[in-house]
């Protein structure tokens, strides 16, 4: 028997598989460093207070990001909400009714706006979309509901939790319709004419059919979360970015990513916001790689059921 | 027969409904294009072709369209190598260990936040440069480009039956032969589209370049190692003006953003049948 000569195979492809490991590891281990400052002078508060004094002097500085943790996850949970009907709706819709060619219409439109550049919706959203919500949807939320603590102050600039939420939503639907539409037309046919030979409507089929999809559904959710609470530039753009801890949905807020967009820039002058700054992105980071390591290890264990 | 009405209602109210909420998800699509192309027409028609040539200061964008194009050739040489071998890598080992963690980090960077892309750039290359620069921020874009390439390629791949394997394996070809010379070429559609829709992508990012790339408008871009522009970032640093002159031009700057992406992505997409965003 000859011994093995190294493979070719191996030789192209190792390095390349070495470098995107070493990449997302000095990732990790960069901001864990970067933030050690940050987590001797503050700890654990950094996370679990509301305070934002940059000063001169290191000394006096505070920071205590819970307000934009608090608005990130505000933010997200909106445009999950708003974005899951939408997608639900598309999948069923393209799925089940639309005929071959409006079907092809629409799932290009859905992935034209996945992957438009997000700087194109945050254009549109300050000089379109915050202004309409301000006068159509947040005015008279305020006028009629003001009792109800969600909309208890009215919103002066339209810049709010609100509209950072909505717009994501129409960012992230795409995205959660994409993998929605998938699996609801992985569903074997086998149980649809069982469903039909029932003679069962096709309103109470498909509801019994997204029974068999609710993990790939959940999925879909938790992946838009994640992709919803890393966004950053369309986000600051309309999140009005004020440290504002409420459950106010029309009040401004701050997200981190938008935090470290907004300060980073200038951070080098203080003691102490830079290590505040990569902390806050390590929280980021931790969170984007729960929430995004749940998601596609759902997707994948409902997949393989499928399969089988 | 007044439970057979109720169904029917029911049915015709779902499909109602159903139709209604895929028309809401797609419509702000049509309000974007629209608004970017009313608002950005009428900014590139009042500047005539300096629009598009000139500096910033004489009321252009070109320092911004070349440095985008700069920032995405060069994230394109540097991303493009390396995810073509990671992607026929998890291609090739879909089951064994390193295979599968392999898959899973490339999915797991594919939804990462950017702007932490970008910070990380920051600490590796721009502080010990002392200078924002090309390299950096297209590090930054090669970085975000890598898994969708990578993911892209070893699905394209494991599309082709494995007959053709056997056949190339059977002729005593080995197993590098096999892969680069026989496989990879049939799946070249698909992977040439990933690398497509991938380089349209990192074209219209933002978060990343926040850090790395600086800006440059004023002047035209001239070395790889000099801060530089791009059409995203000036758009985000003219929305954050006070004054109207600046939304004009963003608005402007959008609709060449907008143009060069649906031209990009629109050809590509309509001559396949899938594609993963």
């Amino acid at each position: 028997m000859k011994i093995r000569k190294p493979d070719l195979f191996q030789i192209i492809t190792y390095p390349a598989v070495i470098i995107v490991f070493a990449i997302f590891i000095s990732m990790l281990i960069t901001f864990l460093i970067k933030s050690l400052p940050a987590f001797d002078m503050y700890g654990f508060n950094l996370y679990a207070k509301n305070v934002w004094i940059a000063a001169e002097n290191p000394d006096n500085e505070k920071y205590g990001i819970l307000a934009a943790i608090w608005g990130s996850i505000y933010t997200s949970i909106i445009a999950v909400g708003v974005a899951l009907p939408l997608s639900i709706g598309y999948s069923i819709f393209v799925v089940d009714y639309a005929p071959k060619k409006v079907k092809n219409v629409l799932i290009i439109l859905s992935d034209v706006m996945a992957g438009l550049p997000t700087i194109i919706y945050g254009v549109w959203a300050v000089f379109f979309l915050v202004p309409a919500l301000k006068d159509n949807i947040m005015t008279p939320l305020y006028d009629t509901f003001s009792f109800i603590p969600l909309f208890s102050e009215p919103s002066i600039s339209g810049f709010s939790i609100m509209s950072a939420g909505i717009l994501l939503s129409i960012m992230v639907a795409p995205f959660a319709s994409a993998i929605i539409r998938e699996s609801y037309q992985m569903i074997p046919f086998k149980y649809k004419e069982a469903a039909f030979s029932l003679g069962l409507t096709r309103y109470e089929t498909t509801k019994l059919l997204f029974g068999y999809i609710k993990p790939a559904v959940y999925s879909g959710m938790i992946l838009a979360f994640g992709r919803a609470i890393g966004e950053t530039v369309a986000v600051s753009l309309v999140v009005g970015n004020a440290f504002n801890l409420t459950a106010n949905m029309l009040a401004p807020g701050y997200t981190i990513s938008s935090l470290i967009a907004n300060q980073f820039g200038n951070a080098f002058i203080y003691g102490h916001m830079t290590s505040v700054l990569y902390a806050s992105g390590l929280f980021l980071f931790v969170i984007g790689l729960g929430v995004n390591l749940l998601g596609i290890y759902k997707l994948r264990r409902w997949r393989k059921n499928v399969e089988i | 027969m007044s439970k057979f009405d109720i169904r029917k209602i029911k049915e015709k109210l779902f499909l109602v409904t159903v139709a209604a909420l895929a028309i809401l998800a797609v419509f702000p699509l049509f309000h974007i294009v629209f608004t970017v192309f009313y608002e950005g027409i009428s900014t590139i028609m009042a500047t005539g072709p300096t629009f598009i040539t000139g500096t910033l200061g004489e009321g252009g964008i070109g320092p911004a369209i070349v440095g985008t194009l700069m920032l995405t050739l060069l994230s394109s040489i540097i991303g493009i190598p390396i995810a073509l071998a990671v992607g026929i890598y998890a291609y090739e080992y879909p089951n064994s260990r390193i295979g599968k963690i392999t898959t899973t980090l490339l999915q797991i960077m594919l939804e990462f936040p950017t702007i932490l892309v970008g910070l990380f750039v920051m600490q590796l290359i721009v502080i010990p440069m002392g200078s924002y620069s090309v390299i950096a921020g297209a590090l930054a874009l090669a970085i975000i480009m890598m898994p969708y390439v990578a993911v892209y390629t070893a699905e394209s791949m494991s599309q082709i039956p494995f007959t053709f394997r056997e056949a190339a394996f059977g002729l005593g070809v080995n197993r590098a032969k096999s892969v680069f010379m026989i496989i990879a070429p049939i799946a070249k559609r698909g992977i040439l589209t990933g690398l497509l829709i991938s380089t349209a992508k990192v074209a219209g990012e933002t978060a990343p370049l926040l850090f790395t790339a600086g800006g440059l408008y004023q002047s035209y871009p001239h070395s790889f190692t000099q801060p530089v522009g791009s059409i995203s970032l000036l758009i985000y640093t003219l929305v954050q003006s006070p004054s109207i002159a600046d939304h004009q031009m963003a608005w402007g700057a959008a609709l060449v953003l907008m143009v060069i992406f649906l031209a990009v992505f629109i050809p590509i997409r309509m001559s396949l049948k899938e594609v993963k965003l």
